[in-house]
């Protein structure tokens, strides 16, 4: 839906209704999922499988739900915080995102992968927010993956080994023209809500735009055929070159 | 005995909308996304469709706008369960099929099974 006229008016100098609009509107999803599945461990009927199986899926809906509010979180914070941006492996930090993931993608019948490189690489970034990057566009791509596919992690050198590009590729139905030019729009301004992959309301991609450019990065996206790659591009660590 | 095709993108949520709607006695059928719905609409001619609104690929508009296209499809009543149902009257949505909407936020498990009673009586 869109916006109704006003939502997003100015409530003073530094606040604004549409990112509240904008949480709101992704919570509800796994508030309601929630509450649905809750409600089904009330059948009597259910044998202990069953109501292990609605324990788990609550579990990690409600961890997805967390994600989003930490993030929220840590972005109203960045500003004011200081945080040290450092030299760090990305399969390493992909290699335990997955394993972090591994479950939740399990659940719902998906795999998540990295793509092996041959050289090793460092790039510049905060552990913590380069983390909760992949972590959103993994979560992003595990909605709009197709069943029994798998979400693929990728690490690039470009630019003559100056940028690293982390990657998060989906395999899902292919973007219409339409879509790919709201999202282009997403990753470049605040959010709102429109209805492009339009389970999200853009604040995924907003606060992730907001994290890379604290580490003087910067998230884009490719669109392929057979679904899209999500990416953060940062600076090379220097560190290699060095030994 | 009835079939119900499910539009739903969320495959916990659609699996709950099934398990609830078998025990009401319905056949179902799932669908992730419009797309593949109006294929499935074709092959599997369903008696009624539960639909969401903000769905993967094309929204449930696009469905809607393509069941009203033929006359045997405009003909299938429709339920829409959605996170925003508060945004939809169903004065707007009738013309297109729609019969009830269902509020994911608020409902019970069972109204699901309640909105199909009614929409196919």
């Amino acid at each position: 839906m869109r916006e109704r006229e006003g939502q997003s008016q100015a409530l003073g100098d530094d606040f604004t209704l549409a990112p509240v609009v904008a949480a709101a509107h992704e919570l509800k999803s796994p508030l309601a999922l929630v509450r649905q599945l809750s409600f089904m461990l009330e059948d009597e009927t259910l044998n202990l499988a069953e109501r292990q199986k609605l324990l788990s899926q609550i579990r990690l809906t409600s961890e997805r739900a967390l994600r989003l509010t930490g993030d929220l979180t840590r972005a109203a914070r960045l500003e004011d915080a200081m945080f040290e941006l450092e030299p760090i492996n990305p399969w390493q930090l992909c290699d335990d995102i997955v394993h972090e993931l591994t479950p939740l993608f399990a659940a719902h019948g998906r795999a998540l992968t990295i793509r092996p490189h041959r050289h090793p690489l460092l790039l510049v970034a905060n552990r913590d927010l380069l983390r909760r990057i992949v972590m959103n566009f993994s979560d992003n791509a595990l909605h709009y993956s197709e069943a029994g596919a798998a979400v693929e992690l990728q690490i690039k050198s470009l630019q003559a080994g100056k940028i690293i590009r982390v990657g998060v590729r989906d395999f899902g139905p292919a973007l219409s023209s339409d879509m790919w030019r709201t999202l282009q729009q997403k990753l470049a301004t605040a959010p709102q809500t429109v209805h492009a992959r339009p389970q999200s309301s853009g604040l995924g991609l907003y606060i992730a735009g907001m994290f890379a450019q604290a580490m003087h990065g910067s998230i884009g996206m490719t669109r392929h055929r057979d679904g899209a790659t999500f990416y953060v591009d940062l600076q090379a660590s220097q560190q290699l070159s060095l030994l | 005995m009835s079939k119900v095709l499910i539009v739903e993108d969320d495959d916990w949520l659609a699996a709950q909308h099934r398990r609830v709607l078998e025990k009401a006695g319905y056949q179902t059928i799932i669908s992730p996304h419009a797309l593949d719905a109006i294929v499935m609409i074709d092959s599997e001619k369903p008696d009624a469709i539960v639909l969401d609104v903000l769905l993967t690929g094309s929204t449930g508009f696009t469905l809607l706008h393509e069941l009203q296209s033929y006359s045997d499809t405009a003909a299938i009543p429709v339920i829409i369960c959605s996170n925003v149902a508060d945004s939809l009257s169903l004065e707007d949505v009738e013309p297109y099929g729609v019969k009830r909407i269902v509020d994911k936020l608020t409902m019970l498990p069972d109204d699901i099974a309640t909105a199909v009673r009614g929409a196919l009586t």
